[in-house]
């Protein structure tokens, strides 16, 4: 997500984003298809499966936190707005780096301890499915770091660059 | 209170004051209550993997957004609409008659008043404009309609406010069913009486009017979107399917409708629609997510009890205090989010509630309708903003013709206030012991 010199750095980015948007697509897609499957087993078949409601949940918890963790731009969250809109354009910097360093140091100091809860969980099974915990739990070890990087690129952005990098929010919400 | 909470406040507010998201605002605040009070860190993941873990209904909100926006891309919106005005077309004030008909079947097959505005909405609003109405009017009554969308069953709001208090989802969709039909009535008899007032001519120069010689066909081709509510509220009531299911179902139903019959999804379509969805289910999913962190955090701090004892040290009677919580919320509506309200305010009500008896599923869909209120009252009107955003009329047009229909929409929350039973009767019919 820095601002990269070269042109093909640039094209290895933009191929990732774009197959992380594809792995976001399938993500949706599985729950989709999986319902539609428990569904058809349940009413047409008359044989339930007990595994489809557990995977779906899986998959949402991963799909919250892998989109959350590459794909959802700064400006394209859920957030008050009343005093950021209202004050100037240099104020809004100063806010923006404000939240930012806090974000980035809280969620920061929260790894150490997250990493001990999801590899504890390595003695736990999911009920149906029987995977195992920490495995389902993982996509935090990649949501966390992935925030506090772009977090950090963001705020060098503010301090040394241009306004903002390219999280930069839009003037207007939404 | 402690002063571990109060710091947590302090972080969520102050963090929420100076732009942060609301979804990192609570996951920080809980986060500096946790080190102050010397609690794992690790309790932060562990309540959000498990709160989304262990709630299956949740898996109803990206699928009723997948379903929404599936009939919104799918032009399944559009043949309804056509249908809508070839009913109400030709009164007095009829295209605006038609916004809000139009919101009452679209909320049948939708759960969110956003995917309203920005659907039906939309499209009823610019039909509005270019047939004459001023663009803050039409506006205005596209907002107002589109909170009917929560309160008819499906209900995202709903879902989340079940989320939260454990009350029984099927039940709360059934509440919201006489609420939504007399918010439809009250916005009608407004807009009649406005047009009255004004001495409106009917619009029959509208070029959109359906002539006699169409009916069949446009009854024909708005026929199997018209049959979706049927198969969502047949599927969840005639107990055949669960809230979850059935959203699913709808989301099949309106994807072989758009590709089959309407002819109108491609595969790039459909690759646009999921991405989006998932999307919106995810900024959805991260809030929901973080509520439960936060929750965890208040409930562990002791503080929906402190509130209960307060509340029940004002000798309180149900329905003042009904009307004190109402109260409340409506402010809260004006300044913050209705994601907040639902997941982070609501909790701390439902012990006072529990502890009056007051039944939770009369609660929730009188807050619920409150909440959605909230939505078009300036100055954080979500809806307001979504619309002005997408349509490009100014915010401040749209906020000079809305308070007309937040009159009749707060007339509608006082009556359900004072008479429970409009809520309640139909889930009764449906075996509720409430």
């Amino acid at each position: 997500m820095s601002q990269p010199k070269g042109e093909t750095f640039m094209k290895v980015l933009r191929w990732l984003h774009d197959r992380a948007k594809d792995v976001g697509v399938v993500l949706l897609m599985a729950i989709f298809f999986t319902f539609v499957l428990q569904v058809f087993m349940r009413y047409v078949v008359g044989h339930p499966l007990g595994w489809t409601l557990e995977m779906s949940l899986m998959v949402y918890l991963w799909l919250v936190f892998w989109f959350s963790g590459f794909l959802v731009k700064d400006k394209e969250q859920i957030y008050f707005d009343m005093l950021y809109v209202a004050v100037k354009p240099k104020t809004r910097q100063i806010f923006d780096i404000i939240t930012g360093t806090i974000i980035v140091i809280a969620l920061a100091l929260s790894y150490p301890a997250t990493v001990d809860y999801v590899t504890f969980m390595k003695i736990e099974k999911t009920g149906a499915t029987q995977i195992r915990l920490d495995y389902v739990f993982s996509i935090f070890l990649i949501f966390l770091p992935f925030v506090v990087i772009r977090g950090g690129i963001r705020i060098f952005h503010l301090l040394f660059g241009d306004s903002g990098g390219p999280d930069k929010r839009e003037e207007t919400n939404p | 209170m402690s002063f571990a909470f109060a710091l947590s406040l302090g972080v969520l507010f102050g963090l929420g004051a100076v732009g942060a998201p609301i979804a990192y605002a609570m996951i920080i605040a809980s986060i500096a209550y946790l080190l102050v009070a010397g609690q794992d860190l690790g309790l932060v993941v562990e309540q959000m993997a498990q709160g989304v873990l262990n709630n299956f209904i949740i898996l109803a909100i990206p699928l009723f957004i997948l379903s929404a926006r599936i009939m919104n891309e799918g032009a399944l919106t559009d043949r309804l609409l056509k249908f809508c005005i070839m009913i109400l077309g030709r009164f007095r004030g009829g295209l605006a008659h038609v916004n809000v008909f139009g919101s009452l079947i679209f909320s049948g097959m939708s759960g969110s008043a956003i995917a309203d505005v920005a659907g039906i909405g939309r499209v009823m609003m610019n039909m509005m404009i270019k047939t004459g109405y001023s663009p803050g009017f039409a506006a205005a009554i596209t907002v107002a309609s589109a909170t009917i969308g929560p309160i008819f069953p499906p209900s995202i709001p709903m879902v989340q406010y079940s989320l939260v208090s454990d009350a029984s989802i099927g039940y709360l969709f059934l509440g919201g069913i006489i609420p939504a039909f007399l918010m439809t009535g009250f916005l009608m008899l407004t807009i009649a009486y406005v047009a009255a007032k004004k001495k409106w001519r009917p619009d029959r120069a509208n070029d959109e009017i359906v002539t006699i010689r169409e009916i069949p066909r446009v009854t024909i081709q708005a026929f199997p979107a018209l049959l979706l509510p049927v198969i969502l509220l047949g599927g969840i009531y005639g107990g055949v399917a669960t809230p979850t299911e059935a959203a699913a179902i709808a989301a099949f139903y309106a994807l072989l409708v758009a590709t089959f019959f309407y002819r109108t999804i491609s595969v790039q379509k459909l690759y646009v629609i999921f991405f989006e969805s998932a999307h919106s289910g995810a900024l959805v999913g991260l809030i929901i997510a973080a509520a439960y962190i936060f929750n965890f955090v208040v409930t562990s701090a002791n503080i929906p009890q402190l509130i209960s004892t307060l509340i029940s040290n004002l000798n309180l009677t149900p329905l003042s205090f009904m009307l004190l919580a109402n109260v409340i919320f409506l402010v809260l509506g004006c300044f913050v989010d209705a994601t907040i309200s639902l997941l982070v305010v609501i909790p701390l009500f439902l012990p006072s509630c529990r502890a009056m008896g007051i039944d939770l599923v009369y609660f929730g869909v009188v807050i619920v309708l409150n909440i959605m209120i909230g939505l078009t009252t300036p100055p954080y009107g979500i809806l307001l903003y979504v619309l002005s955003g997408i349509t490009g009329v100014p915010f401040s047009k749209i906020v000079r013709e809305i308070w007309v229909f937040i009159i009749p929409l707060l007339a509608v929350l006082v009556v359900l206030i004072i008479f429970p039973d409009l809520v309640l009767w139909v889930p009764r019919i449906f075996g509720y012991k409430g």
